[in-house]
């Protein structure tokens, strides 16, 4: 469990009034049944917007709601494990169908009582939308595939293997592109229509999670961060409509649901079985107050998704094709397999990594060549093996201590990628720590060579990865690094905190580049390295 | 969660001590004041049930809760698919099971042995769908013109075609890229499913009820892909009737249900049926009949009110169900002035529990 305990970046507690059991004389004598009970939940990330009707149902219910938020994938293989079950009493995502799909993973379930949903849609700029003729008609995924593959428009979304938005739009345009009626097959799912590689060759923004998407998009579009705004993002409807509202957007989006049908998250709200009478009892109450018509509507007003109680708000209009999900594992995995190693455009990343003298040691130098070598391929995790070094993935290492060392670049083959995976395991364990930390010298080379190989093969994702357990003792300094940054082309640096590493600077470092910090002081360098595969 | 633990019982206990004070108090009152008049309101007794979920919006009914209390019962209801009860479900601390069919409470009492089980009330298999997709139906000989008759053999052919309804002929109604398939729940978890290929399998088998092991195997490769080529399933029937009454026709066309889930909405004082909504009648169909097994007293004690309760076999006319007593059943629509529905005559038995279980393996559940 340590590893959601890491992931859960913030714990949010909701809290019921004071405790009914206390106050005696005022109001009934309640029973032990009745008393305030938490229920530990792990959960999808974007049900943070429901806090104000949670902390209501917390006052009404005496049933207290701790979120702890964490990616689909990751999240389904803790419940198929029945790691979840020692610390939670029940799980909510926007679907179980991911969960469902693992072997032995149904069992854990208790029941399972929808709340609410939002259809996973294309929501785009309106001068955009405009431009490609796409307001007040029907659209359909073939004619977005066609745009996209004209490169008429680029879009953001979130890595499949670790969001659920990013896994539904997956599914949705394979489903429909590839021409099924039906369930995709598993020879569907291998397969890799041209117009699959159109339609993804257009993503130029990726994320680990759908609320760092919306920020970069929202960032990139106000001029806040460096880089081209982006045209537009796949995300649940009721995402997209929340971001119109904020009005924190130049100009609104035009939201674009594909005709030939879209895939809809549910939020099934899941007691574990494994959960106690008291827990079982509490979710039962919990949920059956959020589906009181005037809740129903509440969330409605609140989140923009469609209430699960029929009635409450009118029907949306009949035409919205659902598409069918597949519902055999191997078709699933086989789908991301084809999505990471060959549709998905490719991504470069340059690895910046500290072999300072600090970084001796089995729990410094040791746990880097461990977590180069997980995603070498050694992690044999369900997620370990979708964000492994991925099909035409060209990923460079750039050692560094007092100086930065020379640059290694490997290119990982389309077909039989492993001996590509092994030997960047193999330079990764031949690295030898000693020396001094020349963090801003090294970012600077990276930017380098990141433009080197942009100029040779530009139609690549591109990010950097710095890995430093200490401050900045030779060469350039922030300061420089900030002047230097500023009049190059934009590619963000993923930061990893580790060991001492100067937080302030790192944070800096990410913000200016538009990239954004991750935490290994208190989770293993190798989950870290895992998680920030979602956004390289 | 900040009292120290010590100070935080202490002053629960004192808690308890005033409030068994005043209660001491006011029942001393109330006894002195109305003494002997009206009786005391028995004590309720709570007892706990895993039921087919789509039993659920009849035990949340406050008149069902209301009729159960005065007899002295408080009901606390966990929904879950048939078979998951049957199976899966953890059974100990709840009063009684109450399956959908009597295939998955043979079941249970296999491992669960009950003096007696009750089944109260049935209702068959039918098909919520909408006015332009009935329409698209009939001109495709699935439904007899003005009928509410689904022809099963035809719409089997249909499915085995891998039509698509755009590719149905002149249709502007619904030209979805997607098969003409009826949309049921995970047969390894939910009955309606189960019931769904109890039917397929009687027509794929030249209309005879699947017996035999060896019959099984020969047929299911057929009846496989109806559920299969509809991707994941919602894993109640209850889930599947709300998908089906909120989202429209995009999502769920046409849904295999309880005729009771269709028929409750219709009686509702406030229904939310779509305008458009129709309910049509699989030929053949089956009866799933809802059956009550007790894990103790307490829960046989539920299966017996439900059963000769009068008011209770009302409730559960009004919730849509056919109660033993037909006349119940009658005067549901009568009250309400609509008709009544149809009686049916090509209703086919359910396979036994250990024929459905082979199916359901073939298709890959485990049990």
């Amino acid at each position: 469990m340590k590893r959601i305990a890491a992931a859960a970046t913030a714990v949010l507690a909701l809290v019921a009034g004071c405790g009914g059991g206390e106050t005696a004389g005022a109001g009934p004598i309640m029973g032990p049944s009745d008393a305030p009970v938490t229920l530990r939940v792990l959960a999808g990330s974007e049900l943070l917007d429901l806090e104000p009707v949670l902390t209501q149902a917390g006052e009404a219910t005496d049933v207290r709601i701790q979120l702890e938020p964490i990616g689909t994938l990751d999240g389904a293989e803790a419940v198929a494990s029945g790691a979840a079950e020692t610390d939670h009493d029940a799980i909510w995502f926007s679907s179980n169908r991911y969960l469902a799909l693992q072997p032995g993973a149904q069992a854990r379930l208790g029941t399972a009582i929808d709340i609410m949903s939002s259809p996973v849609v294309l929501g785009l700029r309106r001068p955009v939308a405009e431009r490609l003729g796409w307001v007040g008609r029907p659209v359909t995924w073939a004619e977005i595939a066609a745009a996209a593959g004209a490169r008429q428009f680029t879009y953001g979304m979130t890595d499949p293997s670790a969001s659920n938005s990013g896994f539904s739009a997956v599914v949705a345009v394979a489903t429909a592109l590839v021409g099924a009626g039906s369930a995709l097959t598993l020879e569907q799912a291998e397969s890799t229509v041209p117009a699959l590689r159109d339609f993804f060759a257009a993503q130029t923004l990726a994320a680990g999670s759908s609320g760092f998407l919306q920020e970069a998009f929202v960032r990139r579009a106000t001029g806040a961060d460096p880089g081209t705004p982006v045209d537009g993002l796949i995300n649940y409807e009721s995402v997209l409509q929340g971001m119109n509202a904020a009005g924190t957007l130049p100009e609104p989006l035009e939201l674009i649901r594909p005709a030939d049908g879209v895939v809809t998250g549910e939020y099934p709200f899941t007691v574990l079985a494994a959960a106690s009478p008291e827990a079982r009892d509490a979710h039962r109450r919990l949920a059956e107050y959020l589906r009181t018509p005037d809740v129903q509507r509440e969330i409605a007003e609140r989140t923009h998704r469609q209430p699960a109680v029929p009635g409450v708000v009118p029907t949306p209009s009949g035409t919205a094709v659902e598409l069918p999900f597949p519902a055999q594992a191997d078709v699933v995995e086989a789908l991301l397999t084809s999505y990471f190693d060959k549709l998905r455009r490719p991504s470069r990343t340059i690895y910046v990594l500290d072999t300072s003298g600090s970084m001796a040691g089995d729990e410094r130098i040791g746990a880097l060549q461990r977590s180069l070598a997980g995603l070498a391929g050694a992690d044999p995790s369900l997620t370990g093996q979708f964000r492994r070094f991925r099909g035409r993935e060209q990923v460079t290492l750039l050692p560094f201590n007092t100086t930065p060392e020379s640059p290694q670049t490997f290119t990982v083959a389309e077909e039989n990628p492993a001996p590509d995976r092994q030997r960047i395991a193999d330079a990764g364990a031949a690295l030898l720590p000693g020396g001094d930390t020349a963090i801003y010298d090294s970012l600077q080379a990276a930017f380098r060579i990141a433009e080197q190989q942009s100029a040779a093969d530009p139609d690549r994702f591109t990010s950097i990865v710095l890995m430093t357990d200490g401050e900045n003792t030779s060469g350039a300094d922030i300061a420089a690094f900030r002047a230097f940054v500023g009049s190059r082309p934009a590619v963000p640096v993923f930061c990893v905190l580790f060991g001492e590493s100067s937080v302030e600077e790192m944070e800096e470092v990410a913000r200016l580049t538009g990239g954004r910090t991750f935490d290994a002081r208190t989770a293993p360098l190798a989950e870290v390295f895992k998680e920030i595969r979602g956004y390289v | 969660m900040t009292a120290p633990a010590g100070r935080r019982s202490g002053r629960r206990v004192l808690s308890w001590l005033l409030a068994l004070a005043l209660l001491g108090v006011i029942g001393f009152v109330v006894l002195r004041d109305v003494g002997g008049q009206e009786p005391e309101p028995p004590e309720l007794t709570v007892v706990t049930g895993v039921i087919g979920s789509e039993k659920d919006a009849f035990f949340a009914d406050q008149r069902v809760r209301d009729a159960f209390r005065a007899h002295g019962l408080e009901l606390k209801i966990d929904p879950a698919g048939s078979r998951q009860i049957a199976t899966t479900t953890r059974l100990d601390g709840y009063d009684f099971a109450f399956p959908s069919s009597s295939p998955s409470a043979d079941k249970l009492l296999a491992q669960r042995p009950a003096a007696r089980t009750y089944a109260p009330f049935s209702s068959p298999m039918a098909v919520a769908t909408f006015a332009p997709i009935v329409e698209l139906l009939t001109q495709a000989g699935v439904v007899a013109p003005g009928s509410t008759t689904f022809d099963v053999r035809r719409y089997l052919e249909l499915a085995a075609a891998g039509t698509r309804w755009d590719q149905l002929p002149g249709n502007t109604s619904f030209p979805a890229r997607k098969d003409v398939l009826l949309s049921t729940t995970a047969p390894c978890q939910s009955n309606s499913a189960a019931m769904y290929l109890g039917i397929a399998s009687y027509v794929a088998n030249a209309d005879g009820v699947v017996t035999d092991q060896t019959v099984a195997t020969q047929v299911t490769p057929s009846v496989q892909p109806l559920f299969r080529d509809q991707g994941y399933l919602p894993p109640t029937t209850e889930v599947l009737f709300e998908d089906y009454l909120s989202a429209g026709m995009g999502r769920v066309p046409m849904a295999l249900v309880y005729e009771a889930q269709y028929l409750a909405e219709a009686l509702s004082p406030d229904p939310v049926l779509p305008a458009d909504a129709r309910l049509l009648y699989p030929s053949p169909t089956i009866f799933s009949r809802h059956t009550l097994v007790p894990l103790t007293p307490a829960g046989d004690r539920v299966g017996e009110l439900l059963t000769t309760d009068p008011q209770l076999a009302t409730l559960a006319a009004q919730h849509g169900f056919r109660p033993t007593d037909p006349r119940a059943f009658a005067a549901a629509f009568r009250d309400r002035g609509l008709p009544e529905p149809p009686a049916l005559v090509d209703v086919v038995e359910p396979p036994s529990f250990d024929t459905l279980e082979g199916m359901l393996s073939l298709l890959g559940c485990t049990p």
